[in-house]
């Protein structure tokens, strides 16, 4: 500290502030942060692989080719997604923890050095807020809690980049770091692992202790909030945002009253207008009904990472499309009754417009649909983000290719 | 005197671990300013409200959650006996986590009249339970290590 000169309140925070050698537990540290960072980093790299799936999946009129099977997939990628942010959190937490002393670390007097400090210091900052964004604002919105002014899906998704491209960045700067860090024991002397378990921390503490006991922290918080999604795991997700119960045997996202519908889908005067190549017609639901019905088992799976199966029968989405002169390369858009709403329309590519168990469903479970449901006629099709299931249907559009 | 140079220099960066780095560094860095050209693309009053979310977050770890956990580890490492630190590590290595992932579903903050199939289990007592079971746990931990520990000093 001799080189250095500061001068009033430089001074006076640098005698306060801590310096990194002021942590004296020695489980801080590269081989405790390159161990939890090698799986956190898994664990954003999978959060957003499939986050980026699931944003392509909702686009409206995405180009990008989408698989339209197995029918589970989205229920699986999305169960994915969460799951890996939420076994983040204890990542993240005791990763921050294992570098916090570096905050304290005092720039390099004006050089290269302190411009090269400065910027890893930037991608750093630029790292942590996205990270902590990402999971505070995911974990936010599965449980439908919106405390922000700002718009989820398009900050979500561009601080995931951020976050993603930090991390990438983060890893080639601490290359070496981690490379040397991974290369030594888990505990005792780093060359030769000497004298592990007493000496490692207060009172036997070891790093070994400490990353099991990490790796518990992200099974639980998954186990308890997120396993909703695996069979049998039901009852252990104690914490998870919904049961799985619901009218029919399936949770509701979007309510009928929540989306103001409740009036205009019990008029009788309901008509289910089919615009296409060849014309305009118009079904009332017993002429809907009279229709070829097709039934299958598919899931509602929403982007909050829940999921619940139904059996569904109805029209399929390509007779319909057939009944007005379009063919199966002519995507489709479908239209709610809603009058507001992000989500009151939605386009089904084609691919997944002439796919057999694409329905335009009248019943769930053998029963006509509850309101919340979608009643009187909804969109149902396989590895779907369940927001583009456009319920109370108004309008269906073949637009030819 | 501490050494002026915080950073150690990496022990061995051969020319192909330099070209993997920078290749690594680049892609990396074009990813985060694409995703900084998306957020910049936002209206104002939004992307304020993202900045001040993310910083907020940072804020808040920086200046209280690692502060606390800070004194936490110092008043264990001062008062607590040997037997009990690890066993209070780990508790407040699962519990802590947890907790904060429970926020939503304990504050019930998304719940809406209109949709009982949202937020519809008993959280506050799965949260209760979870906490007595990581306590009981703990607790036989801790009198494991106590036994153990007295039983070694013991003199034969």
């Amino acid at each position: 500290m001799t080189e250095r000169r500061l001068t009033g309140l430089a001074a006076a925070l640098d005698e306060r502030l801590p310096t990194p050698e002021s942590f004296d537990s020695d489980l801080r540290g590269p081989r405790t942060a390159a161990r939890v960072g090698v799986w956190l980093g898994l664990a954003f790299g999978v959060a957003f692989v499939t986050g980026v799936f699931s944003h392509v999946a909702q686009l409206r009129g995405a180009d990008v080719p989408l698989p339209t099977g197995p029918a589970w997939l989205y229920l699986l990628t999305q169960g994915v997604h969460v799951a890996a942010g939420t076994a983040a959190v204890p990542l993240l937490l005791v990763k921050l923890w294992s570098v916090y002393p570096r905050l304290f670390e005092r720039p390099p007097r004006p050089s290269r050095a302190l411009v090269l400090h400065l910027l890893e210091r930037l991608s750093i900052a630029l790292l942590v807020g996205a990270a902590f964004f990402q999971l505070l604002t995911g974990l936010a919105n599965s449980a439908q809690w919106y405390p922000w002014s700002f718009d989820f899906i398009a900050s979500h998704y561009a601080l995931a980049w951020v976050a993603v491209g930090a991390l990438v960045l983060h890893v080639a700067v601490k290359l070496p770091v981690i490379r040397s860090a991974l290369g030594e024991p888990v505990d005792g002397d780093p060359h030769t692992g000497a004298g592990a378990a007493p000496s490692s921390g207060p009172a036997g503490l070891t790093r070994r202790t400490l990353l099991r006991t990490t790796w518990l922290a992200a099974g639980v918080s998954v186990l308890a909030t997120t396993a909703v999604g695996i069979p049998g795991l039901r009852r252990v997700a104690v914490l998870s945002v919904r049961s799985g119960e619901g009218p029919q045997g399936v949770p509701v996202n979007r309510s009928a009253v929540a989306a103001g519908v409740t009036e205009s889908l019990s008029d009788p005067a309901w008509r289910l207008r089919v615009i296409g190549p060849a014309g305009t017609v118009e079904l009332s639901l017993p002429e809907l009904t009279a229709m070829t019905q097709h039934t299958a088992d598919l899931p509602i799976a929403c982007v909050e990472g829940w999921s619940a199966g139904g059996t569904w029968s109805g029209v399929p989405v390509r007779d319909v499309v057939a009944l007005v002169g379009g063919s199966d390369t002519d995507d489709v858009v479908l239209r709610s009754l809603q009058e507001r709403g992000a989500w009151r329309e939605s386009r089904l590519p084609a691919e997944f417009a002439r796919h057999p168990d694409s329905l335009l469903a009248l019943t769930l479970s053998g029963e006509p649909l509850h309101p919340d449901h979608g009643y009187p006629c909804r969109l149902i099709a396989p590895a779907r983000p369940g927001v583009t299931q456009t319920k109370w249907l108004r309008e269906v559009e073949v637009l030819p290719a | 005197m501490s050494t002026s140079s915080p950073t150690p220099t990496p022990t061995s960066d051969r020319p192909a671990d330099r070209a993997v780095r920078v290749a690594l560094g680049a892609v990396g860095a074009a990813g985060a300013a694409y995703g900084l050209y998306l957020l910049l693309g936002q209206p104002l009053d939004r992307l304020v409200n993202t900045v001040l979310w993310a910083g907020g977050a940072v804020v808040a770890h920086d200046a209280v959650i690692a502060p606390v956990v800070l004194v936490l580890g110092v008043l264990a490492a001062r008062r607590a006996p040997d037997w009990l630190r690890v066993p209070l590590v780990r508790l407040l290595v699962v519990l802590g986590p947890l907790t904060l992932v429970a926020v939503p579903v304990l504050g019930r903050f998304g719940a809406r009249p209109d949709n009982p199939t949202l937020l519809d289990r008993p959280y506050w007592a799965a949260y209760l339970v979870i906490v007595l079971v990581a306590i009981a746990l703990t607790t036989v931990d801790a009198v494991r290590r106590r036994h153990a520990s007295a039983g070694a000093s013991t003199p034969p």
